[in-house]
């Protein structure tokens, strides 16, 4: 089998046999993927990449207690997962409203359009949902998810997971009213 | 002011279980009420371009860090010091000793240093030293410490990666060396136990 198409279990085996290096590529394979997850739990692409490097790192560390290796991206979302939702609560009283400015930074560049403008006043009014409600829209809505796909990720039911995410729709749209 | 919640059936269609013309007419205003909040979503990908680099700088860093937490944190040598097994004209002599947490290999760089913790269990000592080639064999300086009410004798020393020899010296004039450890012959008589760090 070719580095490319290297299955992730082969290269966490590989690093806890002592080929550390080996591990960039899961880095590298997974990246972007989660950046954008914990950019939009965070509302701030800076806090964004502090998580994903940290998370990375911390999954380096635990490496050994990763229990199924082919299943490391499952393991290593959950601990992005804590990380965002720590950072949420310590950052809680901290003007989370700048951060979703942070977001939207690259759009202001872009000239401020309507669309910039909608993007967001809906980042600001995923901050003000629980970060429970936030997770699923995102997974979902910016991710791609299916129900049964975040139920499995997130071992829990498509029920509960319908009942957070339809709370979250009607805060959204009273959050949003003046922009509709 | 009442919250303006979404008609359950909107509800599906931001699940993506209807569509829009699935709605009854007088729900559609809400529908594209909705569909305008979906269209607001950011699914732009971030990029992270140096984060593999960051990474792997983070883990050698923290690798490094404790790589030399290992190298100077005390390693114990425990010697139970045993009089009975031996004559009681020599009175001391001899100890047993056991390594304890088993160290992990790990190569040592030139010009490390290593905290080592000597113990040594004499319950009649009144006074025990360790003497070495670290310390000239001066028996009288480097002292170890009962360990409260215990048997328990103590000293915690940093010494220079490696090979040592050394001895312990009861009530300064016994000299014990460690029977279980590799030992040389002193040229005068004696063992001298030998420590490679």
């Amino acid at each position: 089998m070719g580095p490319e198409t290297e299955a992730d279990g082969e290269i966490v085996r590989a690093v806890l046999a002592g080929d550390r290096e080996r591990y960039a590529k899961l880095v590298e394979r997974y990246r972007d993927r989660y950046a954008r997850y914990a950019a939009r739990m965070l509302g701030s692409a800076d806090a964004a990449e502090d998580a994903v490097q940290d998370a990375f790192v911390r999954a380096f560390d635990q490496l050994a207690q990763c229990k199924d290796p082919d299943k490391f991206v499952g393991w290593f979302f959950l601990i992005l997962r804590n990380r965002c939702f720590a950072e949420r609560r310590r950052s809680r009283s901290e003007a989370p409203l700048e951060a979703a400015d942070g977001v939207a930074a690259a759009d202001r560049a872009d000239g401020g359009t309507e669309t910039a403008e909608r993007r967001r006043a809906l980042q600001h009014a995923l901050l003000e949902l629980t970060p429970d409600q936030r997770e699923v829209f995102v997974l979902k809505h910016v991710e791609g998810l299916s129900y049964g796909e975040i139920a499995e990720r997130l071992s829990t039911s498509v029920p509960s997971l319908k009942m957070r995410m339809h709370r979250a729709y009607d805060k959204l749209r009273e959050q949003l009213r003046e922009h509709t | 002011m009442s919250q303006r919640v979404f008609h359950p059936l909107v509800k599906l269609l931001l699940d993506g279980d209807i569509t829009l013309a699935d709605l009854p007419a007088e729900l559609r205003r809400e529908g594209e009420e909705a569909m305008r909040l979906l269209g607001a979503v950011d699914r732009r990908p971030v990029k992270l371009p140096e984060m593999s680099q960051r990474v792997m700088q983070a883990i050698a860093q923290r690798h490094e860090r404790s790589t030399w937490r290992r190298l100077l944190e005390p390693r114990e040598i425990r010697v139970r010091f045993r009089p009975w097994l031996v004559a009681p004209a020599l009175a001391a002599a001899a100890a047993l000793v056991i390594w304890l947490g088993r160290p992990e290999p790990v190569a040592t760089p030139a010009g490390a240093v290593v905290t080592v913790r000597f113990v040594l269990s004499a319950p009649d000592a009144r006074e025990v030293t360790v003497a070495g080639t670290f310390n000239q064999w001066d028996s009288h300086a480097t002292p170890l410490v009962r360990t409260g009410a215990t048997d328990l004798w103590t000293a915690t020393i940093t010494l220079p990666a490696g090979q040592h020899q050394y001895a312990f010296v009861v009530d300064g004039v016994r000299w014990v060396h460690d029977p279980a450890a590799p030992a040389v012959d002193d040229g005068f008589g004696r063992r001298n136990s030998v420590l490679t760090l």
